[in-house]
């Protein structure tokens, strides 16, 4: 419904570089507190001096997600003064083409007028209406963007192609919960990739766990321990040294994936890992088969294997599984293991 | 003429020529004397040509002939353009020998030359002081120990050598003295003015001087020295820092030292607190006494690279632990060699007991341990669990709040959809009216704001500009002060060395006198040349009126002349007047004539007299007589040389 959908919109901001060489944010709407409005600084590309220039970058802080469109100010303009701004739109959903294109309808407002209170106009419009008129031809409406096709914007063929085989271990990670690292010196390309690794766990279509644009600050790695298991990325090379941070380590640009050395035991693989292994890039390899059938073939084996763990799970007392009702069924240790720590994932272990 | 003798007798006898004290012009030297410095200067000029020449005129008088005519040689070798012959030297006339005289003065070397091209400096002065001193240490030989006389013991024997001791000096007016402290620290308790007082007393009465405040008489220089050194390096590493940083950042002196020293105390108090806190951590695991200090230093060296001294400390404490081990070692083995005087077969059974029981003792550790961890592993995954589902459904939770109240509102309003429905449409629309309302007045208030910050940024940037370009100004100026002060400092002392060099320089002759005579000469010239002008423009003029006369009379003879030899025919009275008149023309014309003459005379009869004058002073009369006798000897000597010939 539109009405529920506009609730998730929760702030837009704007940053402006000027031409003493100052990133400012000058204005918001309602409000922003002081610890987002930092971070959203240090993400707009304005702040970091001399590197390139991102037009869109999303990424998420305190369960916030948060939209930031960059745009140079190029003539006619009714702006002074002003070089380059960020709009920056904070919601409570993922929806990075909703709201790339919002952000665009705003920065050629705010282009054309010069005044941030037309640009508002048209964000409360949205806010309460879920519909706003836009320069070019048609209008932005929110019910064009649905969350189902957010998700499966990425490709998972592209994932597949990349790691091979090793996307067994993506998976692995995906489904105990585990704190998977991701590092490449280019957003875009950390962007791209990371919001499809959720879709591996198509069963949870769980995005929270999804930080895609992280910086090694206090703020953002503290906001990241709260979360038990998550997807985070990396642009800064640093953070192959915190060990602390991650499970699994992917370098993006060398295709490395390394488990550290904390979670080697509970990631421990088996034969059942190499089957799942094997019809993932048997799927993905199929030209005739698209995306979202990839992701589709990948959810069925996962619900497969979930299936059989309930009615593992239903055999013992209060259908909870414990370690000893596991072993009574002798599955190879690898196995065994990767059960355990999935019942504990799917919380079907008896505490 | 005196002045030019003065100064030929002085530079002859600088070259060695012994001129008596009385002789005070050229004209009294004698023929000997005059060989004498001939030759001499000869021999400075040109060794190789003066080395041939006898200094005296030998007796024989054909031997004087000789060396007369190999001494005008050697003159026009030389290159003495004049007419010189062996008659110069032996029938010497006064022009003739100070002319010669002035060309071989003249041609001697100039030794000051070689003193004004080496640099002047008081350094260089000092450094061609001391390696004239070791020179003359150098010439002395050396003498073995018993043989050595006082004088050279200093330089001779190794006793008299110190090393190099220091030992901190108080000063009063230096920088980094006792003196200061003491004022930081008492000035807490006692008014800073009485405190001065004070301390100036204590330096004025008690303190001893420099010298006797070492120690050690020995290191007297050596303290000295330092003392000097540090505060000479002290005050150029503040002045290039000042002139480098301190600019820079726009402070005033205080404030520059101020920061800086609160940087400094905060890094160290940063490195104290970090080393500080691992070995603490680290003491409950390894043995106390020996790895403290190594992991202290350890910590201390941080992530910089060590220095020498802290992995000198390190290797020692990591000696020391090797032994502290094997002392232990052999402290154990030590303990266990007394058990061994009982039976063996006792010792071997207890030995297997107290196995056995180990085994078992160590055994049941294990399964404890493995217990341990697989219990620890299976909390961690049931923790994770929970906190997984504490998570989530404190989200849910906080997610159906939300909802909750959104339902809650809609129920209220439920019973009149249609109506309130409207009313809320009608809210919506109004709220969202008012706030786009309210944002255009907060624009209009923040616009202003906005550019006002940009611009006074951008005045502030282009101050930034302006300040940083004074700044290299000031800097420039402060180099060009450098370098002027220096070159004034050079200045002074070339000045210096040049006012002890013009002491130094001998009295007689001095220049002042030459310059003084050049001057008068040029000054005499310049009337003489005045007068001549005047003399020529008069003579000139009595020239002109002369030709005018001379043609005035001319024309007016000829008109009397032809007036009246017209009335000539006619008159007797006429013919006797133009008679007279002929008559007085010639008579005037011949005694302008003799008036002529004698004036041409008189010019002849000077001339004369000059020649005269010349010619007495070059003796000829005496050279005649004396060539004339010297022919004489000449010719007994030939036939005395004759007659020998003839007898042998």
């Amino acid at each position: 419904m539109a009405a529920t959908e506009a609730q998730f919109m929760l702030s837009v901001g704007l940053i402006e570089k000027d031409v003493n060489g100052d990133t400012l944010w000058v204005w918001c709407f309602p409000s922003v507190g002081s610890d987002l409005r930092q971070v959203l600084l240090s993400k707009c590309c304005l702040t970091q001096e001399g590197r390139d220039f991102h037009t869109f970058v999303f990424g998420q802080f305190c369960r916030t997600w948060y939209y930031v469109t960059t745009v140079e100010v190029q003539e006619p303009t009714a702006l002074h003064k002003v070089t380059h701004f960020s709009i920056v739109v904070t919601a409570k959903d993922f929806n990075p083409e909703k709201y790339a294109a919002l952000s665009r309808i705003l920065c050629r407002t705010y282009i054309k007028h010069g005044s941030p209170v037309k640009m508002m106009e048209a964000y409360v419009t949205v806010l309460t209406q879920g519909i706003c008129q836009s320069d070019e031809n048609g209008s932005f409406l929110i019910k064009d963007y649905d969350v189902r096709k957010a998700y499966l914007a990425g490709s998972v063929k592209d994932v597949v192609s990349q790691f091979g085989m090793e996307t067994v271990i993506l998976y692995t990670a995906l489904m105990l919960k585990k704190r998977i690292i991701v590092h490449h010196p280019r957003i875009e390309a950390l962007l791209e990739f990371t919001r499809v690794l959720p879709t591996l766990t198509w069963h949870r279509k769980d995005w929270s766990v999804l930080h895609p644009y992280v910086h090694l600050t206090d703020t953002e790695i503290e906001d990241l321990k709260k979360c038990p298991g998550y997807v985070a990325g990396f642009v800064d090379p640093e953070v192959s040294n915190r060990s602390d941070l991650f499970d699994v380590y992917v370098n993006l640009r060398d295709s490395v994936i390394t488990v550290s050395q904390s979670a080697k035991e509970s990631m421990a693989m088996g034969k059942l890992h190499k089957d799942i292994g094997r019809l993932i890039v048997q799927s993905a390899e199929d030209a005739e088969r698209s995306d979202s059938q990839v992701i589709k073939d990948i959810s069925v084996k996962t619900k497969e294997i979930l299936a059989n763990l309930v009615a593992l799970a239903d055999k013992c007392e209060d259908s909870k599984i414990t370690l000893q009702g596991l072993k009574q069924h002798h599955f190879p240790p690898a196995t065994e293991n990767f059960l355990f720590h999935l019942a504990a994932a799917e919380q079907l272990l008896r505490i | 003429m005196e002045e030019v003798d003065r100064i030929l007798i002085h530079a002859l006898k600088q070259v060695g020529t012994e001129v008596a004290e009385e002789t005070l012009s050229v004209k009294q030297f004698s023929s000997e004397l005059i060989v004498q410095a001939v030759v001499r200067c000869i021999r400075v000029i040109d060794p190789g040509l003066g080395s041939a020449l006898p200094t005296s005129l030998p007796p024989g008088m054909s031997a004087r002939f000789r060396v007369g005519m190999s001494l005008a040689q050697a003159c026009q070798d030389i290159g003495y353009k004049g007419e010189i012959g062996y008659q110069t030297f032996l029938y010497s006339n006064e022009p003739e020998i100070r002319s010669l005289l002035m060309f071989l003065v003249e041609k001697l070397p100039r030794e000051s030359a070689e003193a004004s091209d080496q640099p002047t400096g008081k350094s260089v002065v000092l450094q061609r002081a001391i390696a004239a001193a070791i020179r003359a240490q150098l010439v002395v030989p050396w003498l073995p120990p018993n043989c050595r006389l006082p004088l050279h013991t200093e330089t001779q024997s190794p006793g008299a050598l110190h090393s190099f001791h220091v030992q901190p000096l108080s000063l009063p007016h230096c920088t980094k003295g006792p003196g200061k402290n003491q004022l930081k620290v008492s000035c807490f308790t006692q008014a800073p003015l009485v405190l001065k007082m004070k301390v100036n007393d204590y330096q004025r009465d008690i303190l001893p001087p420099v010298t006797a405040q070492p120690s050690h008489h020995a290191s007297v220089v050596a303290s000295i020295l330092e003392q000097h050194m540090a505060e000479l390096s002290a005050a150029q590493e503040w002045d290039s820092e000042w002139n480098s940083q301190g600019l820079l950042s726009r402070l005033t002196p205080q404030d520059y030292c101020s920061r800086k020293l609160s940087r400094l105390r905060k890094r160290i108090e940063e490195q104290l607190r970090s080393a500080a806190l691992p070995p603490a951590e680290s003491a409950f695991w390894g043995p106390r006494s020996t790895s403290d200090l190594s992991e202290i230093l350890q910590a201390f060296r941080g992530s910089a690279p060590s220095e020498h001294i802290l992995t000198k400390g390190t290797h020692f404490t990591h000696t020391r632990k090797f032994t502290f081990t094997q002392q232990q070692a052999a402290a154990g083995t030590s303990t266990s060699i007394p058990a061994g005087h009982q039976s063996e077969s006792d010792i071997q059974l207890r030995q297997q007991d107290e196995q056995l029981s180990l085994q078992e003792h160590f055994q049941q550790l294990c399964s404890d341990v493995e217990q341990l961890t697989t219990d620890m592993k299976h909390m961690s995954v049931t923790n994770a669990q929970v906190l997984d589902e504490l998570k989530q459904r404190d989200l849910g939770n906080s997610e159906n709040k939300d909802k909750m109240q959104v339902k809650k509102k809609t129920i209220d309003l439920l019973p009149d959809t249609d109506n309130n429905m409207l009313k809320l449409q009608a809210l919506v629309e109004a709220s969202a009216k008012r706030v786009v309302n309210l944002a255009s007045q907060w624009e209009k208030h923040r616009a202003p704001l906005i550019d006002e910050h940009r611009r006074l940024k951008e005045i502030c940037s282009n101050q930034d500009l302006e300040s940083s370009r004074k700044l290299s100004e000031i800097k420039s100026l402060h180099d060009k002060i450098r370098v002027s002060t220096e070159e004034a400092k050079k200045k002074e002392e070339i000045y210096k060395q040049l006012v002890t060099e013009l002491e130094n320089l001998p009295q007689d002759a001095s220049r002042s006198a030459y310059t003084q005579r050049i001057l008068e000469i040029v000054s005499n010239i310049k009337k003489q040349k005045e007068e001549i002008t005047k003399i020529l423009s008069d003579t000139k003029e009595l020239q002109k009126e002369i030709n005018s006369l001379t043609g005035k009379l001319d024309r007016t003879f000829a008109v009397t002349d032809e007036l009246v030899f017209k009335d000539a025919k006619k008159d007797e009275s006429v013919r006797k007047s133009y008679k007279y008149l002929a008559a007085l023309h010639e008579n005037c014309n011949q005694l302008i004539q003799t008036i002529e003459d004698t004036g041409t005379i008189l010019r002849e009869i000077r001339d004369l007299e000059e020649q005269i004058e010349t010619e007495n002073v070059s003796k000829t009369v005496a050279n005649l007589e004396r060539i004339q006798d010297d022919y004489k000897a000449i010719r007994q000597e030939n036939s005395a040389l004759a007659a020998k010939v003839r007898e042998g």
